[in-house]
């Protein structure tokens, strides 16, 4: 019970599109057993969300009133725990599987993302190395004036993911190696509150989703720019794996969606209009 | 069903019926109380087992409360293996700076403001106030969060904090606006109303027999509002905290927008760089980290910081109940 509320609290937090309230309340679906007209529900990954709406309006087109669609989110951790104790039938995630994840899941993959690097709209900071973006988010560069090619001084503001968080995850993979982010950093619980702090801090430094970028300054990253094209390419160096995590391998209808998303031009093509698809 | 137990159902109810099924009903309420403490403190357990009194202990500036539970999150998979580690003490006084600094504030406020609108408001205002305060009641939190993350929060970031005191903490705290006083301020106006509303019925339900004798000695409207209505009316006042403390404990998605992202412990020896610094309260550490339910020992560590926020809401209604005792002889009719 308690549990259930709690992560209506965390998918209420996430204050980017959001379909339909909340998957805690979803009961368990069988893909087999709702013959009429099957019901795929989903929560997880705040990363994630904005692609699924736009994959399920996009399945909707094609096959109309086939199946029904839930969405919640969450937190990719939040999505394998729903989907491991049956609450929904996908459970999307950012990040890729971890050894303490419930037995029984398969990871789906149906795109690439790039997590981008990303300061306040009048910081022009063109470009970090890696070895910079270590500096800055373990602490040890605390003054935008002790960083070449800003355009400001004073204080670095960091701002980060909370622990449980997949872009955080593939941030300390993909950015960090062993290098921890200092304690000072703030950390945010999704991708819309983390823009919403660079874009009103002009101090601020953060990584966020490719597609939450719109109106903060983007820098490059090893002098590769973090757009669509370098992460398709394979050159950006941030990129990482989106998943739809099922319970055992999909069937039904289940499979048929994801079957779609992985194969059909048409998904293809929305995936590219903001993420990495995978043919 | 058949139709005629529904029509049985539909005749008034006897006197023993109406007792059994309304007893009923206030067990079950009793039994979910029940099943729900003993539920989360099951949960619970092995967080507060593993950290003992150390739980509630302050944390090191090499490693945070943040830092610990980074690594709760990163426990093998192992069960034997799991850590527990947590020093909530950053935590814990973030809760207590934040619900005491609004407490305080948002009381005088709303005494005053409910002494005028009793006393000296003209009828119109009066008519006008009364519903906008009850509405304001009911506004939810997030609405208040969304203004202070978009509004508040870049304001107090970009004027009020000036880059020397940035620079003065820096190697401990960022101050980027999530602070003390946001959180105050917001946490104030958000509670501020169910004062009012429990204020003004409290002041208009003392007997008019005590205030028009105290006016016919020749007392005036302020001085007969301050000795005898408000006196008389005490215990209500503290019900009507009793209420604007809970609601500030549990606030939870509000605080964890404009709090501050870090679990800090905000140092009143710092002077006015106190009230910029940022913090995070239980409620808004749960709301943070719900993602992170799936992790075993994560999930326990989450359900303890629960476990504190439902014991301190039972020691909340104690005290007020406490405090209650020796006003009532100011009168019982309030």
């Amino acid at each position: 019970m308690s549990r259930r509320r709690l992560a209506g609290a965390g998918a209420a937090l996430a204050v980017t599109a959001l379909l339909v309230p909340s998957a805690a309340s979803a009961r368990p679906v069988d893909a087999q057993a709702a013959k009429a007209k099957p019901t795929i529900t989903m929560s997880g990954s705040t990363s994630v969300a904005p692609l699924a709406v736009k994959l399920i309006k996009g399945y909707l087109k094609k096959y109309p009133h086939s199946t029904k669609f839930k969405l919640a989110q969450g937190g990719s951790d939040v999505g394998i725990a729903d989907v491991a104790a049956g609450r929904v039938s996908i459970g999307n995630s950012s990040r890729d599987a971890k050894p303490s994840d419930p037995g029984g899941l398969v990871f789906n993959k149906i795109a690439r993302d790039a997590i981008c690097l990303s300061t306040a709209p009048g910081n022009t900071l063109p470009n970090l190395s890696q070895q910079t973006v270590q500096a800055i988010f373990s602490g040890a560069v605390r003054n935008w004036s002790d960083v070449p090619g800003a355009s400001i001084s004073g204080p670095i503001d960091l701002v980060v993911r909370t622990p449980a968080s997949g872009t955080q995850d593939a941030f300390q993979k993909l950015f960090m190696g062993t290098a921890k982010v200092a304690s000072s950093a703030a950390a945010k619980a999704s991708n819309g509150l983390v823009a919403a702090a660079v874009k009103s801090d002009p101090n601020a430094i953060g990584y966020l989703s490719y597609a939450f970028t719109t109106g903060l300054n983007d820098v490059s990253y090893q002098g590769v720019e973090c757009n669509l094209r370098t992460a398709k390419a394979g050159t950006y160096p941030g990129s990482r794996n989106f998943w739809m995590v099922t319970r055992g391998k999909p069937k039904g209808a289940l499979l048929k969606f994801i079957k779609w998303i992985q194969n059909n031009p048409k998904a293809t093509k929305l995936i590219a209009s903001e993420w990495v698809p995978l043919r | 069903v058949s139709d005629g137990a529904l029509a049985r159902m539909r005749r008034p109810w006897s006197d023993v019926r109406a007792e059994r099924m309304l007893g009923a009903l206030a067990c079950l309420v009793l039994l979910i109380i029940g099943g729900m403490v003993a539920f989360v403190f099951a949960k619970a357990w092995p967080s507060f087992a593993h950290n003992g009194l150390g739980w509630f202990g302050p944390d090191h500036v090499d490693h945070t409360v943040d830092q610990q539970l980074t690594e709760v999150f990163d426990s093998p998979a192992k069960p034997q293996d799991f850590r527990y580690e947590v020093s909530a003490w950053p935590l814990l006084w973030g809760t207590v700076v934040t619900t005491a600094g609004a407490l305080a504030v948002g009381g005088a406020i709303a005494l005053l403001a409910s002494i005028f609108l009793v006393e000296f408001a003209p009828p119109w205002m009066r008519r006008l106030l009364e519903p906008v305060v009850r509405l304001l009641a009911a506004v939810p939190s997030v609405v208040y969060g969304l203004i202070g993350i978009l509004v508040l929060v870049p304001f107090v970031g970009n004027h009020l904090i000036s880059t020397e005191r940035k620079e003065s903490v820096q190697f401990i705290v960022q101050l980027s606006g999530t602070s003390v006083i946001v959180a105050v301020a917001i946490l104030t106006v958000m509670i501020v109303p169910i004062m009012v509303a429990i204020m003004t019925d409290a002041l208009r339900s003392v007997p008019r027999g005590w205030i028009e004798g105290a006016a016919a000695l020749g007392v005036n409207r302020w001085r007969v509002m301050w000795t005898i209505s408000v006196r008389a009316a005490r215990p209500a006042f503290v019900a009507a905290a009793v209420l604007a403390t809970a609601r500030a404990l549990g606030e939870s998605i509000m605080l964890s927008m404009v709090s501050g992202s870090q679990g800090f412990a905000p140092n009143p020896l710092d002077g006015l760089t106190f009230l910029f610094e940022p913090t995070r309260p239980l409620a808004a550490t749960i709301v943070d980290n719900a993602e992170g339910l799936s992790v075993k020992p994560f999930g326990q560590t989450i359900y303890a910081f629960a476990a504190v926020l439902l014991v301190s809401t039972f020691l909340l209604s104690l005290a007020g109940w406490a405090a209650k005792q020796p006003m009532k002889r100011f009168g019982n009719a309030v």
